[in-house]
């Protein structure tokens, strides 16, 4: 079983048995690869040089409501202003998680993991868009939801694909849930 | 309340382009609006809140029960620049946030 996250004076530490690692690189694999353009990138330099891309100005709301969660609309109640918005920003979003979540599949090479601030942060964030989409999938939608998947905690409570992805749900939950902690920690010994 | 920008280095340089930069709160009639979902960890959206903001411990918690207790909390205002790039921002650190006009509640 995993180490929960601690911070230290030399940066958070935390570790992680082999098949843990294993695990959670695959489903950072798997949000890098809903999150990458489907179309090619623009033909057009000056176009792509300012991040307004073919695939951008062509952009629509994703279908995958997992992906729709980790790009949701930045205007409620206006379709046409919130798909405005998402052509002009969508791209560097998908390329900052994307980022965010390469550099913590590196991270999860090492172990025990030993942190900076910043390196937290992007762990921090990659697992909480794994721990987003694995809620689409379980179809969390209320607090009652979670709660209910709440006791699959051992994998003597699973017997099917949906009580594994709950597993693994919980496990995620309680990783990111010790790093934040960790973090919190660590800015307050720096006030 | 003052805004601070903490942690993107985008962050605060583009109000002056705007002209608004000295005005108050009362002059910036945009919100960025953070919305519950039952996913997001209270102690990550208190995290968000403080390194992103720049917010004290008790700010942030306060904003994050309103979230989580109301469904709905607006976080900060702004000039409509402003609040767009942080509604982009807390989509990166994957909150659930939309930006409107102030008090169009």
């Amino acid at each position: 079983m995993a180490k929960p996250f601690k911070s230290t004076r030399r940066g958070i530490t935390g570790a992680l048995e082999p098949g843990e690692a294993r695990l959670l690189g695959a489903l950072l694999d798997d949000v890098i690869s809903m999150l990458e353009p489907e179309s090619a990138p623009s033909e057009d330099p000056l176009a792509a040089l300012v991040g307004m891309s073919g695939a951008d100005a062509e952009a629509t709301a994703p279908e995958d409501s997992a992906v729709r969660r980790l790009l949701p609309d930045a205007v409620r109640g206006d379709d046409d202003e919130a798909l405005a918005f998402r052509r002009l920003t969508e791209r560097s979003l998908r390329e900052q998680k994307i980022g965010a979540l390469r550099s913590s599949a590196l991270l999860l090479e090492s172990s025990p993991m030993t942190l900076t601030g910043e390196q937290a942060r992007l762990l921090a964030q990659a697992l909480n868009d794994v721990r987003l989409v694995l809620a689409d999938r379980l179809s969390i939608e209320t607090e009652e939801d979670a709660e209910r998947l709440h006791d699959i905690a051992d994998s003597k409570d699973v017997d099917d694909v949906e009580s594994y992805l709950a597993l693994v749900y919980n496990f995620i939950t309680w990783l990111q849930e010790s790093l934040v902690q960790a973090m919190l920690k660590a800015a307050k010994l720096e006030r | 309340m003052a805004i601070m920008t903490v942690g993107f280095a985008t962050g605060t340089d583009t109000q002056e382009e705007t002209g608004t930069a000295e005005k108050t709160d009362l002059d910036q009639p945009w919100v960025v609006v953070v919305w519950n979902d039952p996913v997001n960890l209270m102690s990550y959206v208190s995290f968000v809140f403080q390194s992103y903001f720049g917010y004290s411990e008790a700010k942030a918690r306060t904003l994050m029960l309103e979230v989580h207790e109301q469904g709905r909390s607006a976080v900060v205002s702004g000039t409509r620049e402003k609040v767009e790039q942080d509604t982009v921002a807390l989509h990166s650190y994957g909150l659930w946030a939309t930006f409107e006009k102030a008090g169009s509640e």
